[in-house]
């Protein structure tokens, strides 16, 4: 009997055959419908057949015998008797043909009342060996558990009625079905070794398509057995086991555990965890162990998931402790299998961090155990560097990537890690440092969130950092961020393994330059965060907690050296924002008075110790912050009214101004800081603390390299002798008398930078200076009595006569160049337009400069987006363009001057 | 041959008693049994008119053994046949001399008729069977045959009563014929009739035989029986214990073998008479394959044993590889006819 040569042939002659049967049984004549038949069924018999187009001609073929089926038990045994019928077709002479009649002849004849069903049963099985070609001997065998399923099922319901027979039933089922499918996993794993070598992969394909063959037999298993635990521990699974382990295939040991997994109740799985673990223990070397667990865990987390959400108490398990088997698992395949690798060895251990955070969420002490293992055998592995791609896993595993678990519980859950988990620190402290660095940032960030809360939701759950040991812990874990440099020439590249010469580079490095660190920033943020919960938390929290934490958090900072200077300030501010809360509630508690003075003083010596630690640290190259954190300190210690304290940190901020503080234009910047922090101080008029300091600070300012910026500090820190309402504290012009206020000084200060802008010998400079000492001029004129300030209208007028004599000169000056000026400020006095109108009026071509307040030079540029030049000297610049700009200052201040003195009388005496 | 040319004067018609309802078998010959008798009437019918003398009317039953010269082409066209040995011939006078004028009937019998051989067609060889009437006359005797078949059955009642003791005496038996050739009770069996009982011993022993060609392929495999009915069953299992080969199938054939004539001159015709795939596909060791062939629904020939000719079946098993090569083991079965 010979096949088609092609599958479409294949299909026509089978679909030719199929007719020629049902017209053959139409006319009652079986033995010409046989023949047809096994006709048909010579197709089966193609060796060429792929395992798709077999399956697809076998689909049709099964039909058609279907139909036969039914023929043959509906004129059974009228017309025709069974039993001789299943002799009769045993004649067919080619094997394959007449096994698949005789199956569907002894598959009819056992749905037909009293068939000596268990011997057809068990022949037919027998029968199946004859066929080992792997293709051919699987869809046979699929064959006969198709045809046999609802009988097997049948016969378990005729013998329900009774026990033992029920029993026995059971068993000879479960054999049965057992039998084949160990027979078709032979078969399947067959296939794999035939044919030539090259074509492995074809087979290996092949084996896939064909792998539901040999699954569907363990589906068939678990309708049969249903829930009977029982025969599934002890008979069943036992030998299904040992036949996979047995057959030492990757492809089948894979597949099959899978199916297990899926098809048999989790509760079984469940209570044969040992079998099924020590099964996994002994499989092929070149299997991954790691996904078999993973979806043995998996499925077990459904399973405790659907549990708890039907409040089902969960059996025994659970006591049984679950995860203490899963571990020794594990830990005894890493001990039998020294040659599994780490990326492997992470997988298997996923899958226990995944099936303790489901069944334990409390435990630690397993997760614990867990990383152990991980960690072990990182250690194994010995001075063997880890590869790269096997890095990525681990981290991962650190940062429990990948493991379904709910966002807050994830933080809790590091949180529990870092300050209870000693392998986890310590597998985490073996990391290559960027990949450490790595992994500590991810677990700030989710601390960040945990603690911060990004929503009303996770607010209800925030977690909260219960304990300074916990605190040291993570900030050990910190630790190489902490430390970590960033390197300024190769920033992209990891910067590991840094000497302390290269350490020193960065330092000089970054006296020049602050960049922004991202690490130390998260840190910083770390910080404010912290301090934040801790602020927020049900549970009160003293200051002086939040101060002890602040303090641990600064000894752990201090280790990063001269980063420092990216974290203490988020330290300093949280101090700041200590003092003021214990001020209120010191106000608040009056009884606890002494108390919080205590506790404010503490703060503020710590405020100091940090601005120490950053003046040593960080050089020349942060002095400026420092400064300012100090005039900050002293503000705040004078609002607070605590002038000793205040007094301290001016002077700080002095030493710092006078001892490190060498660039001109920072000194001059510094000074104005300065004289707006004294300026609102008053508290420290006791003991001459605030002349003192005044004195000082326009000292400092007449003692400025330039001319010019001498004349501007000065001028400034006139107003440091002409004390202004604070409302806030209930001040108020007119109202309040006791205002530190001395004309006297003011007018010695405004002469003082009068006779410094006098003497510049640029023009431009002098006389723009002029006019700014006229606006100030204006300001004490208007603002106090001639009587007090000393400034009367006669100065005001002679230094306006002055100013005019000098723009005067200005213009002959700028005559010589362009004409055009002249004309200009005529039109200027004449019309109001604005400046920027004017500018374009006059010269498209120049840019227009304006110059800043600390006497720098301006140069707009007027294409748009580009950035203004700003620079302390012009060299290009037309001087005609230079001039312009006292012009324009004057211009704007006369116009001022008329306009108000249309509404204020005061103004009227002013010549301009 | 000369018949045809002269119309004989008279017919002579052969009839069996119960023939009607007797089996036919091999091309609708009655058949019969060793020991039983052959009875009938014989009918002389005399042509309108016409009287025919004769020296006599004789029966006679005749069983011989013919060598037979058939086309190798194919067509199985006899070419000649000449008898070698008439082992059986019996003969009486139905009347004596006279004179025939009209039709007459004689009934004869042969009581209890010995048939030593069953009928047999084979390639060189045939087995006959037929009774002969002749009518004797001085010219040309007019002569008429009619043949029969014989199958001689070999079970009896002995048979089905032995089955039921077997268990003690079947462990008994491997010990006891251990070193009996296979061929050996066969040739007996075949030789007298009054062996009965021990052919039909359905403690023939098992056939298992190991074989194997070295480093490539070693299989052990065994028949129930070494004997066995024509209504039969065969059955067996094949065990691999090594294959290297690449084995596409297997299959069981039935071999029945003809040997004829005499020493040094002997001449075997091999005849394949069953074909039966039994395994598809390149098992691995350890595999065990089951073998059941069912005798029943094949014309086949009894091993038979004479001077002048044997027949004998093997079963043989080959293996096909992928390559088309085949390997085969040959085991000679004796089968035997039994009336169930």
């Amino acid at each position: 009997m010979s096949y088609s040569s092609s599958l479409e042939k294949a299909i026509s002659s089978i679909k030719k055959q199929t007719y020629l049967i049902q017209r053959s049984l139409n006319k009652r004549d079986l033995m010409s419908a046989l023949k047809y038949a096994s006709l048909m069924l010579a197709e089966l018999r193609n060796p060429k057949l792929p395992p798709k187009q077999y399956y697809e001609i076998y689909t049709l073929i099964f039909d058609s015998l279907s139909n036969l089926s039914l023929y043959l038990i509906d004129n059974h045994p009228n017309h025709h008797h069974l039993a001789d019928l299943y002799e009769l077709v045993q004649y067919a002479g080619n094997v394959l043909p007449r096994l698949y009649l005789m199956i569907t002849v002894g598959a009819s004849y056992l749905q037909c009342p009293n068939p000596p069903r268990d011997e057809i049963l068990k022949d037919m099985m027998e029968m199946c060996r004859a066929i080992q070609n792997p293709i051919r001997g699987l869809f046979i065998r699929y064959y006969l558990s198709q045809t046999t399923k609802q009988i097997l099922i049948q016969k378990l319901k005729d013998d329900s009625d009774n026990d033992s027979n029920l029993e026995v039933s059971m068993n000879f089922n479960c054999q049965y079905i057992i039998t084949n499918f160990i027979e078709m996993n032979k078969l399947w794993v067959r296939l794999q070794h035939q044919g030539p070598l090259r074509e492995r992969k074809q087979r290996t394909k092949e084996r896939k398509e064909l792998q539901i063959l040999v699954g569907s037999q363990l589906v068939a298993l678990s309708e049969i057995i249903d829930d009977n635990f029982t025969i599934y521990k002890e008979k069943v699974l036992p030998v299904i086991l040992e036949q996979i382990t047995q057959c030492r295939d990757v492809i089948a040991q894979e597949y099959l555990f899978e199916i297990l997994f899926q098809v048999f109740p989790d509760e079984f799985h469940l209570e044969t965890l040992p079998l099924l673990l020590d099964a996994m223990l002994h499989l092929n070397p070149e299997l991954s162990h790691d996904k078999l667990l993973w979806s043995l865990v998996e499925r077990l987390n459904v399973f405790i998931v659907r549990q708890n959400e039907g409040l089902n108490a969960v059996d025994g398990m659970k006591e049984d402790n679950l995860f203490k088997i899963f571990w020794q698992f594990v830990s005894k395949l890493n001990e039998e299998r020294p040659d599994l690798s780490l990326q492997q060895t992470i997988g298997l251990v996923k899958s226990l961090l995944n099936l303790s955070l489901k069944w334990y969420p409390e435990s630690v002490e397993n997760l614990d155990h867990s990383y152990e293992l991980v960690l072990q055998k990182y250690q194994d592995l010995g001075d063997d560097p880890v590869p790269i791609d096997s890095e990525c896993f681990l981290s991962d595993l650190i940062l429990l990537k990948n493991i379904d678990i709910h966002e807050k519980d994830r933080t809790n859950t590091f949180l529990k890690l870092v300050s209870q988990s000693d392998s986890y620190r310590k597998l985490l402290s073996l990391q290559r440092l960027p990949l450490q660095q790595d992994i500590i940032n991810e677990l700030l960030d989710a601390f960040t969130m945990g603690f911060f809360g990004t929503n009303s939701e996770a607010n209800a759950s925030k977690e909260i950092i219960n304990s300074k040991v916990q605190l040291e812990h993570i900030l050990s874990m910190c630790e190489p961020i902490i430390k970590s440099r960033i390197s300024l020439l190769t920033p992209k590249e990891g910067n590991n393994n840094i000497t302390e010469d290269e350490a020193q580079d960065d330092d000089e490095q970054d006296e020049t330059f602050i960049i922004l660190d991202a690490n130390q920033e998260k840190l910083a943020k770390f910080t404010h965060v912290i301090i934040n919960s801790l602020n927020n938390s049900e549970i009160l929290y003293t200051v002086e907690k939040q101060m002890e934490c602040l303090l641990i958090l600064k000894s752990w900072y201090y280790k990063g050296g001269s980063n420092i200077k990216y974290t203490y300030p988020s330290i300093i501010t949280n101090f700041w924002k200590l003092i003021r809360k214990s001020n209120k509630l010191k106000s608040r508690l009056p009884k606890k008075k002494s108390y919080y003075d205590d506790v404010i003083k503490k703060l503020f010596k710590h405020i100091s110790r940090c601005t120490n630690d950053l003046f040593n640290l960080c050089g020349n190259s942060y002095t400026d912050a420092i400064y300012k954190f100090n005039l900050q300190s002293a503000s705040l210690a004078d609002q607070l009214s605590l002038n000793e304290i205040s007094y301290d940190f001016f002077s700080q901020a002095f030493t710092v101004f006078e001892e490190s503080l060498s660039d001109s234009k920072t000194q001059f910047q510094s000074l104005v800081y300065m004289a707006q922090t004294l300026q609102k101080t008053r508290s420290l008029y006791k003991e001459s603390y605030y002349d003192s300091l005044i004195v000082r600070c326009t000292l400092h300012g007449s003692k400025l390299l330039k001319k010019q910026d001498q004349c501007r500090a000065v001028y400034l820190c006139s107003h440091l002798w002409w004390a202004t309402e604070i409302s806030i504290l209930g001040e108020e012009e007119g109202v309040t008398r006791n205002f530190h206020r001395d004309g006297k000084r003011v007018l010695e200060c405004i002469q003082r930078s009068l006779r410094s802008a006098d003497s510049i010998m640029d023009n431009v400079q002098s006389c723009e200076l002029m006019i700014e000492i006229f606006n100030r001029c204006l300001y004490y004129f208007i603002h106090g009595d001639e009587s007090e300030n000393f400034l009367t209208i006669k100065y005001i007028n002679g230094l306006i006569e002055l100013i005019k004599t000098n723009l005067k000169n200005l213009r002959l000056e700028g005559d010589d160049e362009d004409l055009m000026i002249d004309t200009a400020v005529q039109q200027l006095s004449r019309t109001n337009i604005s400046n920027s109108q004017f500018v374009q009026d006059i010269d498209d071509t120049l840019n227009p400069i304006f110059m800043g307040e600390d006497g720098s030079y301006i140069e707009l540029s007027k294409l748009k987006g580009t950035p203004a030049n700003v620079s302390s000297k012009i060299s290009s610049a037309k001087m005609s363009n230079l001039i312009r700009i006292p012009i324009r200052h004057y211009n704007g201040t006369r116009e001022y001057v008329m306009n108000q003195s249309e509404i204020d009388d005061r103004f009227k005496v002013i010549n301009i | 041959m000369m018949k045809s040319f002269f119309k004989a004067p008279l017919d002579i018609e052969i009839l069996l008693d119960n023939e009607d309802s007797r089996k036919h078998v091999h091309g609708n010959l009655p058949l019969y049994e060793d020991g039983e008798s052959i009875n009938g009437i014989v009918t002389l019918r005399v042509r309108e008119g016409k009287r025919v003398e004769h020296l006599g009317v004789k029966i006679s039953v005749i069983g011989s053994i013919d060598v037979v010269k058939k086309a190798d082409n194919g067509t199985n066209e006899i070419l000649s046949k000449k008898p070698l040995d008439q082992f059986l011939c019996l003969s009486y006078d139905l009347c004596p001399t006279g004179e025939l004028q009209h039709s007459q009937s004689y009934s004869f019998a042969f009581k209890d008729l010995n048939k030593r051989f069953e009928s047999y067609v084979g390639r060189n060889v045939e087995v006959n069977y037929y009774v002969k009437v002749t009518v004797l006359r001085k010219s040309t005797d007019i002569s008429k045959i009619k043949k029969f078949w014989v199958y001689l059955y070999k079970d009896n009642v002995s048979a089905i009563t032995t089955v039921s003791n077997s268990l003690s005496t079947q462990q008994q038996q491997p010990t006891a014929i251990s070193n009996g050739e296979n061929a050996g009770p066969a040739e007996e069996n075949g030789q007298s009739t009054n062996n009965h009982n021990k052919v039909a011993d359905p403690q023939a022993k098992q056939i298992k035989l190991d074989i194997g060609i070295e480093n490539c392929l070693h299989i052990e495999f065994e028949y129930s029986k070494a004997q066995y009915s024509l209504k039969d069953v065969i059955v067996g299992r094949i065990y691999f214990l090594l294959t290297r080969l690449k084995i596409r199938h297997m299959e069981l054939s039935l071999l029945t073998r003809e040997i004829s004539g005499m020493k040094p001159n002997t001449t075997i015709k091999d005849t394949i008479t069953i074909r039966y795939e039994i395994m598809d596909g390149s098992p691995v060791k350890g595999e065990t394959i089951p073998i059941r062939l069912f005798l029943g629904g094949y014309d086949l020939t009894p091993n038979m044993s004479c001077n002048y000719f044997s027949v004998k079946n093997y079963l043989s098993l080959v293996i096909v590889d992928e390559d088309g090569r085949r390997y085969f083991k040959q085991s000679e079965v004796i089968l035997y006819r039994t009336r169930e």
